[in-house]
């Protein structure tokens, strides 16, 4: 029987394969110091890909096709992304461009795909500035920096955290997160700032100078691997300032590199609450974590919604063609699991952010936006 | 502000043993053979997966694994230093290159091998805190500065006493003087880069469970430790000790006084400034092929 | 012969774009093979010719792309005029800094001049106000059309790339061929016996440090006016260390090292693109076969393949 349904697997499969395959260009980040943060993007992507081959692709223009994803590396290397972009627009002729995790790296892409006139859906990058060049090639999937902090700066007045410190990678990441708090808070609620560069994991001095600067609390600007450690360190030297997280800080996994104890009363903003009861996130937590054996992580979703939605665009476009593309992503209003996405004139989606917050059993709760709010268990 | 440098000073201590541990190695193998192995901090690197390998995977005991990645990397650095080093011997230049190229090799078949995905060591054994006034350091970091100044006292006193570190001193003062009375330098060669990778895989092991393993583990405090032997004096055991020291004291107690973002320039100035004082680093001497 | 060749060579590039009209991707690795040449070529001054191994070479291309990139958007000046002033300042920056640099020899040289790069990328970096910070700075605009000839598209950026290359050149075929040239030369292989001769070696090895700088300069603004946008990742450590890298694969002291080490570094790269995971691991590889197998770079290996 097990080999019966193995045959006839293989035969729907090789019936799948005589399908035409449509390119669609991916950069990321397979190598170099934004390597790991890269893995999550294509875990999205890849995800994504699976599901719509699987249920038998999509018609464009009365045509069937599947996925393929063709997928350049682009190193945090501007140049790199550059020739990496030139070269599916022209090489491999793909309609449409995704993912980079680099602002820098998509400031050089971004132009190259305004000169083919293919559109570039960002997935990660968070430079507020790349949706202010008047491209209109240009789409931004995830909330930029100055929203991400909008939101959470919205829930931190609130809250009597005044001196507020930051441990802050030295990137556009880390730097765009410290310029957006100082410009929402005001100056005067900001106490120590202490950056670090990617692939430094020793915290000490600066847990010495927040603790110092009696700190309230404590906002680390990082992604998931220095912010189990900076959270060790912290709570190791005894410090029990009130911590807040990104949007990597707020999942199962990095409970995993920790425990319940240090966590307790983290708040984090998060583009993607993994258990929020909301259909689209429960549907792709469990899918996710059936393909990858671990919980879903926010740069996969939202690089899961950035291929979906626009195969979604190429039905509404109904042919396959770079400016028919951009005119539908404009107009396209998709709900994906990170929530509503409509592009504004800018190119810029403005996906829910929310705030979670970390209770004493290791489960997490939501805090923010208030309309969501939901008990442990939810975030 | 006094105890503030006060402890900034201790922070700069721990985060120095790290590049001290990480310049030995390099100290070692730049004294006999004249080489920068820039490629020293990826063998680090390599170093602390190995051991993560054997101790996750096989062996369960951490010294054991310790011992098993220094022999692993000993025989990988022998066979470097037979392929590669050894056929450039005498071109500083193209030593420098190839050690670039071994950067490119080893940190992406890594990352090929085990993924882009930093990878946790638990040691349970070396996990407990202890408390040093209002701080608080872990028994593994202790356990690096113990090890630390164990490798300098052994490395010193086998140079100083032994036969064979005799003969490494020799070779490293004149090739061509050790050759006429009968030292095989080769061998001394070879031998010099086994035990200095070993070292490296040393490092990596014991810095591995202090933070996590990574691919780029090895980048910032190679880059550290070589700033350090360079103003403590290159190819000097003591230099070393004394170069990374000073460069992690004057990052953390930079942080009390400066912008945090420029701790980097931080360290670099002061190398920079203590070279303009004493030219060939702290304890240098003048080395024979170096004016 | 050789002139025969580079002649044909030169013919075959600059119909290029005629003959790669269909293959815009071709063209543009070459641009970038240009625009990693010229600043090889300002260490190949350094480098090959006085034996000064620089280690933050393309801070200095940074120091020129972001003065050009600060003038162009912030002082709308004409892409010409910040073109000049960024040379100018990775010069003055090269000298400046060189100055101090030089007080050290072999390693020490080495180890500063990193120390130096990674100060110069810390500012470019980190002071938002001006560089925009680590984001990049976005924007950057291709040069204004010279009479009648937009430099947009990009056959036509293509064959400023060349010029600017070409420029770089013919700068190094003169210094090499000129008494200063000789100088360096000679102190490159006695340092003493020039200092006893009463050659002012400091101030020979100033100035070619802030030659090789400038020439780095002219590089990094033509890089970021092409790739639009500035980045301290393009400036960074990595960059500097490839920039040796080119000299010395290419052949260090060769006046077409800078040209072949950038065909292999960028190209290479590039068309290995379709190995994915494994092409960093092949390119390591290769590089260190390079430097066993054809120790004076790829130059060397020409020539004697020709002898």
């Amino acid at each position: 029987m097990a080999r019966f349904f193995g045959v006839f697997l293989l035969l729907v499969a090789c019936g799948a394969a005589a399908q035409e395959k449509l390119a669609i260009g991916i950069v990321t980040s397979l190598s170099g110091p934004m390597a790991a943060p890269g893995k999550f993007q294509m875990n999205g992507f890849r995800l994504a890909e699976e599901e719509i081959n699987s249920a038998g692709g999509f018609s464009v223009g009365g045509k069937k096709y599947l996925v393929e994803l063709k997928v350049y590396d682009t190193r945090a290397n501007p140049a790199e992304g550059a020739s990496a972009m030139q070269r599916l627009a022209t090489v491999d002729k793909v309609p449409v461009v995704l993912g980079e995790l680099h602002s820098g790296v998509a400031a050089a892409e971004a132009p190259v795909a305004q000169d083919y006139s293919i559109p570039l859906v960002l997935t990660i990058p968070t430079g507020p500035n790349l949706t202010e060049q008047g491209n209109r090639f240009l789409f931004r999937v995830n909330a930029n920096n100055d929203q991400l902090t909008q939101a959470l700066a919205e829930f931190i007045a609130g809250q009597a955290w005044t001196p507020l410190a930051f441990i802050a990678w030295n990137n556009d990441a880390g730097r765009g997160g410290v310029n957006g708090m100082k410009k929402l808070l005001g100056e005067a609620r900001i106490g120590y700032v202490g950056y670090f560069n990617v692939g430094e994991v020793d915290f000490s001095s600066h847990v010495s100078n927040i603790r110092a600067g009696n700190a309230r609390a404590v906002m680390l600007l990082m992604d998931e691997e220095p912010g189990s450690l900076a959270i060790k360190q912290i709570r190791d030297a005894g410090l029990k300032t009130q911590l807040v997280g990104t949007l990597a800080m707020g999942s199962d996994r990095f409970l995993k590199r920790l425990d319940a104890q240090r966590l307790e009363g983290m708040v984090q903003y998060n583009a993607f609450p993994p258990n929020a009861k909301v259909p689209g996130i429960r549907v792709f937590s469990e899918r996710y974590r059936k393909k990858y054996g671990e919980e879903a992580h926010g740069f996969a979703a939202q690089s899961y919604d950035g291929l979906k939605l626009t195969v979604a665009a190429l039905q509404k476009a109904g042919k396959i063609d770079g400016r028919a593309l951009r005119d539908a992503l404009a107009a396209i209003e998709y709900d994906g699991v990170i929530g509503h996405i409509k592009f504004d004139a800018k190119g810029q989606a403005h996906p829910p952010v929310y705030v979670t917050q970390w209770c004493s059993d290791g489960k997490r709760r939501i805090l923010y936006p208030e309309t969501l709010k939901a008990d442990c268990g939810a975030g | 502000m006094l105890s503030a440098v006060l402890e900034q000073t201790l922070n700069g201590l721990m985060a120095g043993s790290v590049y001290v541990l990480v310049a030995l190695g390099m100290v070692l193998i730049y004294g006999v053979m004249h080489v920068l192995n820039f490629a020293h901090g990826v063998l680090l690197m390599v170093g602390a997966y190995v051991c993560h390998f054997f101790f996750v995977r096989l062996t369960g005991s951490y010294p054991l694994s310790i011992l098993l990645s220094a022999a692993v990397l000993a025989l990988l650095g022998i066979a470097l230093e037979r392929a590669v080093f050894r056929p450039l011997q005498g071109n500083l230049r193209n030593q420098v290159i190839a050690s670039l190229g071994l950067i490119l090799v080893f940190e992406n078949l890594v990352i090929a091998l085990w993924g882009p995905n930093a990878l946790q060591m638990k040691v349970a054994a070396t996990a407990a805190l202890v408390p040093l006034g209002e701080m608080r350091f872990s028994v593994q970091h202790l356990l690096v500065i113990a090890v630390t100044l164990a490798v300098v006292l052994v490395l010193f006193s086998f140079l100083k006493f032994s036969k064979f570190g005799t003969a490494i001193r020799a070779t490293s003062q004149d090739r061509m003087a050790a050759m006429v009375v009968g030292i095989p330098v080769e061998r001394v060669d070879w031998i010099t880069f086994g035990l200095g990778t070993a070292l490296a895989a040393l490092g990596g092991a014991l810095i591995g469970p202090l933070f996590i393993v990574f691919p780029q583990m090895g980048d910032a405090p190679m880059v550290k430790g070589l700033a350090g032997i360079l103003l403590g004096g290159m190819g000097s055991v003591p230099g070393a000790v004394i170069g990374g020291f000073i460069i992690g004291i004057a990052e953390s107690v930079s942080t009390v006084f400066l912008p945090t973002d420029y701790r980097d320039s931080v360290a670099f100035i002061v190398m920079v400034l203590i070279l303009l004082v004493w030219p060939r680093g702290i304890f240098g001497v003048s080395v024979r092929g170096e004016d | 012969m050789a002139r025969i060749v580079l002649g044909i060579f030169l013919v075959l590039l600059s119909l290029m774009p005629a003959m790669a009209e269909k293959q815009p991707y071709l063209l543009h690795v070459l641009i970038l093979c240009f625009l990693y040449a010229i600043p090889a070529v300002g260490l190949n001054l350094m480098l090959g010719y006085a034996g000064l191994v620089s280690l933050g070479h393309m801070a200095f291309a940074g120091v020129g792309a972001y003065t050009a990139a600060v003038l162009m958007v912030d002082g709308h000046w004409d892409f010409w005029l910040a073109l000049l002033a960024g040379v100018l300042a990775a010069g003055v920056a090269g000298a400046a800094i060189g100055a101090i640099c030089l007080r050290f020899r072999t390693h020490f040289f080495m180890i500063v001049t990193l120390a130096f790069g990674l100060m110069l990328y810390s500012v470019m970096n980190n002071w938002d106000e001006v560089t925009r910070g680590a984001a990049g700075f976005p924007g950057i605009p291709r040069p204004a059309p010279l009479g009648g000839f937009s430099f947009g598209p990009l056959p036509n950026f293509y064959y400023l790339a060349l010029a600017a290359a070409l420029a770089a050149f013919a700068v190094q075929w003169i210094v090499v061929r000129s008494d200063f040239g000789r100088v360096l030369a000679a102190l490159r292989q006695d340092e003493r016996l020039a200092q006893a001769k009463g050659v002012n070696t400091m101030l020979y090895k100033a100035a070619v440090f802030a030659l090789g700088s400038a020439i780095a300069g002219l590089g990094g603004v033509l890089h970021v006016s092409f790739l639009r946008v500035a980045a301290p990742a393009t400036f960074n450590l990595a960059e500097s260390i490839n920039a040796v890298l080119i000299v010395i694969v290419g052949g260090a002291g060769s006046l077409a090292g800078p040209a072949l080490g950038a065909l292999v570094f960028v190209g290479l790269p590039e068309y290995l693109r379709a190995a994915a995971e494994w092409r960093l691991v092949v390119f390591g590889v290769i590089l260190v076969l390079i430097v066993l197998f054809a120790p004076q770079g790829l130059a060397g290996f020409v020539k004697r393949a020709r002898a």
